[in-house]
This record gives C-alpha cells, sequence and structure tokens, in this order.
C-alpha cells in the first residue's frame, strides 16, 4: 500500500528538483513589451471596464440610499452593512443559504463520485450510459428549473399523477416545507456535472498504482480511500470551492422552480435564500444601495469561505506535482 | 518580472489601460446634453420633429414592425429595445434613456414623477391634433399627478388601451354545468356570492382541482385588497399616501374574504399557484370558471371559436355597502424621460401609436378598451360575446375612479410584503389580525423609508 504512494511521490520528485534556470533575466526589448502588452490589452481593458468599474460602482451605490431612479441620492456611509447585521430576513436568509450550501455541495460531489466510479467500471453500453447522466447538466438551469415546476406542479403535475394512481392524496409540493426537497432534487439532477470531472480524475490515475496496491494485498476499498481518493483530491478540491461559489449564488433554480413566476415574493421562505433576497431587494424594493451592500457582504463571504478551503485542504490534497510556488 | 527600459512601461501601460476604460465609462455615463424642455413650436405631430427615437416598449406591443411604421409615418428613424426595467435603470443611470417607455399608469404613475424622472406632457396635449381634451377616456386620469393625489395634475403618459380590471369573465358551459346562474350584466354579484358560487364551480378529482371556481387575484394583491377596502366603505392607504392600515374594519373585510377564499382552495393563491402563470390559457382550456380579469382578456376568445361561445363578460363585484367601483389598475401605455434627448420627436411618436392608425387597429382587436371616446366605437361587437362584453363595458365605465397609490414604494415591494405573509395565515398559523399587523409594520417601515429617500 505505502509502497504505492511512495512511488507516485518519487514520481513527481524529478520535476521538484529540476534545476531552476539562476541569474537575472535578459530584458525583453521594446518589441517584445508591444507584443506582450498589446496581447494582454483585451483583457486589462475588459477587466477594468467589466469587473473593477462595476465593483467599484457597486461599493459606491452601497454607500448610498439610491434607488436606482431618482436623482436624489444621499450618501449614508456604512448605514447599509450595519442594516445587514440587523435586518432578520438578511441573516435568515443568509443561515439558509449555509445549508442549502453544506447539503448540496457535498451530496452532489459524493453521487458524482459515485457514479463516476461505476461508470468508469467495464459495463456494456458505459458510453450511453455516461451520456444519459451527463444530459441533465447540459440542459440550461432554467429549462430545467420550469421543468420541475411542471412536474411538481400540485394538480396538473406528473409527480401527483403518479402518486394518484396509488390512491395517494397530491402533495402540495412547491410550497412549504415541500419546496425545498424539489430543490435539493434539482439540484441533484444535474449531479452529472461532478460525474464528468470526477470521472476525468479518475481517467488520469496511473492504473498500475491501484495494481501494485492490489498485488501487495490492498482490498478495493483499501486502494480506494488510500489511493484513489488522494490522488482525486486537487479535482475534489476544485469541486468543493466552485460548488461552495455556485450555491452561496444560486438564484435561478429557486426563482424559476417556485410555483409562480411573479418574482421574489413568492418564492417560499424555505428556499428564500440570500440572492433572492438580493434580487428583491434590487428590483421590488429598489433598494439598490442596500442591495449593493449585500452583495459586497457576500463577496467577502466568499472569499473568506475559500480562503478557509484552501487553507484546510493544504494537509488534505495530494498532488502529484507540486503546486507552483512550492517548490 | 519582466520590466523595460524603454518608453511603455507597465505602470504606464496599465495607467493608459485605465484611462481608455474611465473613459469609456465615463462617456457611458456622462449626464443627458439636451435641455429641451417642451414641444417645439407649432410641432403636434410628425411635421416637426427629427432625429431617433428610441422605445422601449414590449416587442409584442411596439416591436421593429411598428418601429418601420412608425418611421415611415413620420419620416423619423425609429429604434426598439425590449422593456426590461434592469436596462431601464442603468440607461436612466447613464443620463442615456430610451426617449419612449410603456409603464403602468395606475401604479407607477406618482413612483416616476416623485423622483423627477418622468416629462410633464400637458405643453404636448395642448398642442396636439390627434388627441383633443374632450375626446380623452377619464381612465387616462391614472397617468396624473399633482404630487399629492393621483388623478390631477399634469399628465405624464397615456394608455394605450385600459380595462378595469376586476370585471368578471366568465364560462358559461361551466356555470350551466353546476347548475349555477349565470352571473348578471348588470347587476353586480356580491362577494359573498361569488364565494359561495366559486364553490360549486369548482370541480375536484379526489383532492386534485381540476376546474377552478374563481379567481381573485387580478393584478396584484394590493391592488386588489385596496379596492375590496373601498369598497367596504375604507381606505387602505393614508391620505398622505405614506402609510398603510391593514386593520381597519374594512381592511379587515377585505382581508378575511380573501383568507377565506384561499382556504377554500378553489382558485390559484400564493399557495397554489396556477401553472400556467396567467388565467388565459386555464380559462381557454375549461379549467377556470370564473376569473376578475377585466376586459382585455375578450381579446383571446375572437379566435377561438370554443371559448367565444361560452365566454360571459360580468361587471365588477361589490360588497353589500352599495358602493360601486371599478378600477382600473393597469393602463399601460408610455412615457417620456425627462431625460430624453429628442422630446419632440419622442412625441410624435407616441402621439402617432397611441391615436393615430395603430390605435384604431388596436381598438377593433378586443385586446383593451381604447384611450380615446371617439376609437371605442371600433370595439368589435360581431360576435355575441363580443357585444354583450361591449354593452357590460359600456355601462361599467361609469363606475370607474381613480385610485391612489404611493409614490414611496414600488407596488411590487408590497406585494413582496403581502406574498410572504400571507401563506402562514392561509395555512391558519396566524389570524387576519396577526396578519394585518404583520403587514402594517413591514410595509409601513418600507414606506417610511422609501420617503426619506425622497428627501
Amino acid at each position: 500500500m505505502s509502497s504505492a504512494l511512495t512511488e507516485v511521490r518519487r514520481s513527481a520528485a524529478p520535476a521538484a528538483a529540476e534545476p531552476v534556470a539562476q541569474g537575472k533575466q535578459k530584458p525583453p526589448s521594446l518589441r517584445q513589451a508591444r507584443a506582450f502588452y498589446l496581447f494582454v490589452a483585451p483583457w486589462i481593458i475588459g477587466f477594468v471596464a467589466l469587473t473593477v468599474f462595476p465593483l467599484g460602482y457597486a461599493f459606491w451605490l452601497s454607500l448610498t440610499d439610491s434607488d436606482g431612479l431618482s436623482p436624489k441620492t444621499h450618501f449614508v456611509g456604512f448605514a447599509n452593512y450595519v442594516e445587514i447585521f440587523q435586518d432578520p430576513l438578511t441573516i435568515s436568509s443568509l443561515a439558509k443559504t449555509g445549508v442549502f450550501t453544506l447539503i448540496t455541495v457535498p451530496l452532489s460531489i459524493f453521487a458524482g463520485l459515485l457514479l463516476a466510479v461505476m461508470l468508469n467500471q467495464r459495463l456494456m453500453a458505459r458510453g450511453l450510459f455516461r451520456a444519459l447522466i451527463y444530459l441533465p447538466a447540459v440542459v440550461p438551469p432554467v429549462g430545467a428549473a420550469l421543468t420541475f415546476r411542471l412536474i411538481f406542479d400540485r394538480d396538473a403535475g406528473a409527480a401527483n399523477g403518479i402518486l394518484s394512481t396509488f390512491g395517494a392524496d397530491p402533495i402540495t409540493w412547491l410550497v412549504d416545507p415541500n419546496a425545498r426537497y424539489v430543490l435539493y432534487g434539482l439540484v441533484m439532477w444535474g449531479c452529472g456535472g461532478a460525474m464528468i470531472i470526477s470521472l476525468a480524475g479518475l481517467q488520469d490515475i496511473p492504473r498500475e498504482l491501484v495494481e501494485a496496491a492490489q498485488v501487495d494485498g490492498a482490498s478495493y476499498w483499501q486502494s480506494f480511500t488510500r489511493i484513489t481518493i488522494p490522488l482525486l483530491s486537487p479535482v475534489i478540491l476544485f469541486q468543493v470551492i466552485t460548488g461552495v461559489i455556485a450555491s452561496l449564488q444560486s438564484f435561478a433554480p429557486l426563482l424559476l422552480s417556485s410555483g409562480s413566476l411573479s418574482g421574489a415574493g413568492t418564492v417560499p421562505q424555505g428556499n428564500y435564500m440570500y440572492m433572492i433576497h438580493v434580487f428583491a431587494q434590487y428590483f421590488s424594493a429598489s433598494r439598490f444601495g442596500y442591495a449593493s451592500a449585500m452583495l459586497w457582504l457576500l463577496f467577502a463571504v466568499i472569499l473568506v469561505v475559500t480562503l478557509i478551503i484552501i487553507k484546510v485542504s493544504a494537509k488534505t490534497v495530494f498532488y502529484t506535482v507540486e503546486p507552483e510556488g512550492k517548490r | 518580472m519582466i520590466t523595460t527600459n524603454h518608453g511603455l512601461s507597465r505602470r504606464r501601460f496599465l495607467a493608459l489601460t485605465g484611462a481608455a476604460a474611465g473613459t469609456a465609462v465615463a462617456v457611458g455615463c456622462s449626464p443627458a446634453s439636451s435641455t429641451n424642455t417642451g414641444p417645439a413650436a407649432g410641432s403636434s405631430a410628425g411635421s416637426a420633429a427629427k432625429g431617433t427615437v428610441t422605445v422601449m416598449s414590449q416587442s409584442g406591443e411596439f416591436g421593429p414592425k411598428e418601429a418601420k411604421a412608425a418611421a415611415q409615418a413620420l419620416g423619423l428613424t425609429v429604434k426598439t429595445v425590449e422593456y426590461d426595467l434592469t436596462k431601464l435603470t442603468a440607461m436612466l443611470a447613464s443620463g442615456n434613456p430610451p426617449d419612449v417607455v410603456r409603464g403602468l399608469g395606475a401604479t407607477e404613475t406618482p413612483y416616476l414623477v416623485a423622483r423627477q424622472v418622468a416629462e410633464n406632457l400637458d405643453p404636448y396635449f395642448e398642442k396636439s391634433t390627434l388627441i383633443k381634451a374632450d375626446d380623452i377616456d377619464p381612465v387616462n386620469d391614472v397617468w396624473r399627478y399633482d404630487g399629492e393625489k393621483q388623478g390631477s395634475g399634469p399628465r405624464y403618459g397615456f394608455a394605450k388601451d385600459y380595462s378595469q380590471d376586476c370585471t368578471i369573465w366568465y364560462n358559461g358551459g361551466l356555470y350551466d354545468a353546476a347548475q349555477v346562474t349565470r352571473p348578471s350584466g348588470t347587476t353586480p354579484l356580491l362577494f359573498d356570492e361569488l364565494l359561495e358560487e366559486g364553490n360549486k364551480l369548482t370541480k375536484r378529482q379526489g383532492a386534485k382541482v381540476s376546474v377552478y371556481g374563481l379567481n381573485p387575484n387580478g393584478l396584484g394583491l394590493f391592488q386588489q385588497l385596496s379596492w375590496m377596502t373601498d369598497l367596504a366603505g375604507g381606505k387602505l392607504t393614508a391620505d398622505d399616501l405614506a402609510s398603510v392600515d391593514f386593520s381597519s374594519p374594512e381592511a379587515q373585510r377585505a382581508l378575511t374574504w380573501y383568507l377565506e377564499y384561499a382556504k377554500a382552495g378553489i382558485g390559484p393563491t400564493v399557495l397554489n399557484p396556477d401553472p400556467n402563470g396567467w388565467d388565459g390559457p386555464t380559462f381557454q382550456a375549461g379549467r377556470m370558471a370564473t376569473t376578475l380579469s377585466g376586459y382585455w382578456l375578450g381579446g383571446l376568445f375572437s379566435e377561438d371559436p370554443k371559448s367565444a361561445k361560452v365566454a360571459g363578460f360580468a361587471p365588477a363585484p361589490q360588497f353589500d355597502t352599495n358602493r360601486r367601483v371599478s378600477p382600473c389598475f393597469g393602463g399601460t401605455g408610455l412615457w417620456i424621460p425627462r431625460a430624453s434627448k429628442n422630446k419632440d420627436a419622442a412625441w410624435a411618436v407616441m402621439e402617432w401609436f397611441l391615436a393615430g392608425a395603430p390605435a384604431k387597429a388596436r381598438a377593433s382587436g378586443g385586446w383593451g378598451i381604447p384611450p380615446l371616446k371617439s376609437l371605442q366605437t371600433l370595439m368589435p361587437q360581431k360576435l355575441p360575446y363580443q357585444k354583450q362584453a361591449y354593452e357590460v363595458q359600456m355601462a361599467e365605465k361609469e363606475h370607474f375612479s381613480v385610485t391612489s397609490f404611493t409614490p414611496y414604494v414600488r407596488v411590487d415591494a408590497i406585494n413582496t410584503i403581502i406574498s410572504r405573509e400571507l401563506p402562514k395565515a392561509i395555512k391558519g398559523t396566524t389570524s387576519a389580525g396577526q396578519l394585518a399587523d404583520a403587514l402594517n409594520s413591514q410595509i409601513n417601515a418600507q414606506l417610511e423609508d422609501g420617503k426619506k429617500r425622497l428627501r
């Protein structure tokens, strides 16, 4: 067992041991510099105009009581930020978003990994299964949410139609407390995306490592937990970080899977998460200043959570090649 | 690290890039350069107007086809932008708004005027050759606001067509099948009768509802509850439009009736919404017996013989107080932003669309009542249901009056709060009184905040 892992580390070692170029680099010529700046200029201009400026503008808005229309906008300092921590709806929507993230991210990664392991075996019609399971992930989220809304409609939906054939009473799926189960179902419906990433990671693991471990007497479970999972850990870390960010920013499925399409007010309270509240503040209440402050808070939360995940993962994620800067 | 010994340093490059992006942004955000504040002398239609007009509307109402026709008729360049509140906000914030914008006069006028966004159109109306003061239907008063009350003061917009939104469409076939007498075309139903008949008309398959007996939700619950409170003899919004009171006996009567309806499970509610999202397809499928939708819904039936055969139109219901009001909560039309750079041309397009050839074409479509009295004779009366609806509608006009909406928040904000609090009351976990307290406290807080922002 341990010998297989040692082998991986050894294979990574030469890369780490490569001599680093010593001495000063020759400064680039004017032509080289111009070429470099010309190539990066579109990105830099786009980044400044479409990211830096909107961020700055949103920050400025967050310091005002702007309603988006009125020319009478007042500077209110950090009052909007203070209000966030005094607004029970904001706090509860943030808490609901946290719980949603804690449940759906591990669940979808686990389901994706399980499916990937199954579909990494030699199976008949393996390609067909892979395509079928991945297919829901390529359905646009709006389409998937609207389809779920129709399936789970109380009076006209297929879900209650099936239940009624067994004599069961119809369930009001799209309101509390059932709406959250529909939402979790909708999120899990797209776990084919996680599967495809995990599958790519699995196929990147050298088969000889697993075989060597089995020759050493490792069981399937041992080789899975001590070779496959560690080698897959960078892929899992990637899924955790992108999954957490996407979950914290969840919006369209929450809005569209509610029973009515009339706006944030019709989203069941169980699914009334942070971005729905932001949307309501922007476009129902026209509180552009407060909503912008809420978005800046979300940005800070995502930044902190991501940093914590990276910090915590430092000792649990195993790279076959050391990340840049660690050599 | 890359360094250069030449003029194009990284710092200078970044500074130049920032300046370029900043310039682009500044151009987008520069305030409107226009200073024109009234109609050009002698202009009432397209003759004096020149240049480009951008119309923000829905493509089904004023789309590229209408833009092309307007351009041909007026000799202008007319562009269209699909209506989108986010886009409108961004365009207004950048000082480069569309020249003509779609809006709901009944609920948006005070909000827009209080924020000094909409242009006073009185000078244009005075000079108009197509719109005469005595030809204007009273419903266009929803587009007037004097700073304290809706319905008087300058005109800030004009309806393209309208409905009295609480009038009733019913499916006569479903009434006959349930052995319920069809609603009268002259005597309004009482709310208690409406509820009782709704119960009789509802069809269930087990616990599932296959035919809704009634949908009284209209264009929004706050609008409906304001109207019902008025019918009960009270007022939901205070005279200064800065607070609401759901606790008054009249408002409680309205709330209690609505909760009874919702608990009966005879029609769509926030707890059991219609999957179609609106009443049209449900009514056409024979799955809705009665809906408070207004005249415009009849436009659907002219090309649907099945619905045309069974559809009937009835006056808006009332309580037993003898008070009869038949409001309009839409009055969908057009307005011109104060920051428009080409107001004369914008008015020319607006006048042509609202009172010219397109208005005549719309009048005969049956998708709403024309905003000019002279065009109302063109309303469809060919099919029996159209004739019956026309007669009922013409009599109903007498009972129209303007309901004042608050300038301090959007009506959407109030409806969001109602939708959030209502489920607890429908499920019975809170009483009508507790619901009123929750609504008063949350809505009044928003109104206070909105008022503060208008200082």
